[in-house]
């Protein structure tokens, strides 16, 4: 069964993980929560 | 900036919920409750929560005009008070590369700035040298630089919307932004019962998952390795923060890899200037058990003869013991960032200053010397070992 990998904050780390997470394994379940309006920002 | 929206997730096949919190977690269940009310179940868990500004606790700092600047969210609050109100003064407590950025941004929008600061030079990673030509180019460039002042009050203005009240005097400004620095935001992990570290922030291995099963941390809200130092260590920046972020994807994702560290490289500019900085400097080597000795000199970023040719200032600093690199300062209108490049390599290999004085460098007069100030700088340092 697929896996699920929750992620808690969409920011510059959240974002990096998910990307790469997704990329390795496709079957991945993946959730990012983000409390902003934005993901994957840069300061 | 924004490197992918969310609708850019969505079509990779994540799932992204914005305006959504994690009201908590539960380790043994492996759940996450969301602020919407509904609970996710997960295999793997990815803290990334970040970090929060550093306020002082005064009267008024609740009051509109008062900024921080962490995120996207920030930035646009502060533009968007810019745009809607007529706006000539604006005051920024503290004087780290944030400051510093943020100085040069509001004097460029036509803000008359004011920098107070509790210490008495900007930019304390760096050497007094290199601090007093860092208040020397706010000078040139027209920002008041208060030294030794700390805001005590912030009330409602009368000639401007703002009165900043430190404790010598007293700033009619428009707008306030804090810079003082940010703290791991680790309460949801503490909540959950993950392993911090002795830094606050959330320990981790080299693989960045934590103590408890199945939990992964990234960025701001967890520890990295220190090379230099040998020890772990809270650096909150955003280029660490996206290379932790892809070790722990690659990770969950079946491709393993590990993030061997950091040095602690570091670069901003002000105005003219190109500042950056890498390894430790003499108080930090003390601490981590080195015998640090230094030095500093001045030279030509490209050779003399070139009509371009500014002076660029380096500091070594390396370990009287061994003779190893220990960390590097630099400053000046050109060849700052390149060389602290090269010396974060120097001290990521464990160089010692025999590497550096005969180090192979590309050498062409439009770009440097034959003698870099590189090679200048470590011959004179080895002397003193």
């Amino acid at each position: 069964m697929a896996k699920n990998m929750v992620i808690i904050g969409g920011g510059a780390g959240g974002a990096s993980a998910g990307a790469a997470a997704k990329r390795g394994d496709q079957s991945l379940r993946v959730t990012m929560i983000e409390q902003s309006p934005y993901v994957s920002t840069a300061a | 900036m924004i490197a992918r929206t969310p609708e850019e997730f969505r079509e990779a096949g994540l799932d992204v919920r914005i305006n959504t919190r994690a009201a908590g977690a539960d380790l043994r269940q492996r759940t996450v409750s969301l602020s919407d009310g509904t609970t996710l179940p997960y295999d793997f868990l990815v803290l990334a929560t970040g970090s929060i500004p550093r306020l002082p606790d005064i009267p008024g700092i609740e009051r509109e005009g008062v900024f921080t600047l962490k995120n996207y969210t920030d930035a646009l609050r502060i533009k968007a008070y810019l745009q809607n109100r007529p706006c000539r003064k604006a005051a920024i407590v503290g004087a780290g590369f944030i400051a510093m950025e943020m100085a040069e941004s509001f004097q460029s929008r036509g803000l008359e700035t004011t920098v107070v600061y509790r210490g008495s030079l900007p930019a304390r990673r760096w050497d007094r040298e290199f601090g007093k030509l860092l208040l020397q180019e706010l000078n040139r460039q027209s920002v008041t630089f208060l030294a030794e002042q700390e805001p005590v009050a912030i009330e409602e203005g009368v000639n401007n919307r703002l009165r900043l009240i430190t404790n010598q005097e007293e700033l009619d400004v428009d707008l306030v932004l804090f810079s003082l620095g940010v703290r791991p935001n680790v309460q949801l992990a503490a909540d959950m019962g993950v392993k911090l570290g002795n830094s606050g922030a959330i320990k981790v291995n080299f693989s960045q998952a934590t103590d408890s099963e199945g939990v992964y941390a990234a960025g701001d809200c967890s520890e990295v390795f220190h090379r230099i130092c040998k020890r772990y260590t809270n650096m909150p920046l955003g280029d660490l923060a996206n290379k932790q972020g892809r070790v722990v994807g690659r990770n969950i994702g079946g491709d393993a890899a590990s993030f061997p560290g950091v040095v602690g490289a570091q670069s901003f500019k002000l105005f003219n200037l190109e500042v950056a900085a890498t390894g430790i400097d003499e108080q930090e080597a003390t601490s981590c058990g080195y015998h640090p000795v230094s030095t500093v000199i001045w030279g030509k970023a490209i050779p003399g003869m070139m009509p371009a040719a500014k002076q660029v200032g380096i500091k070594l600093v390396a370990d009287s013991t061994t003779g190893k690199l220990l960390g590097a300062q630099a400053l000046g209108e050109m060849g700052a960032v390149s060389r602290i490049n090269v010396l974060s390599c120097a001290l990521w290999g464990g160089m010692d200053l025999d590497d550096l004085s005969h180090l192979d460098l590309a050498y062409a007069p439009p770009f440097s010397s034959a003698w870099d100030v590189i090679h200048i700088a470590a011959q004179n340092l080895r002397k003193k070992l």
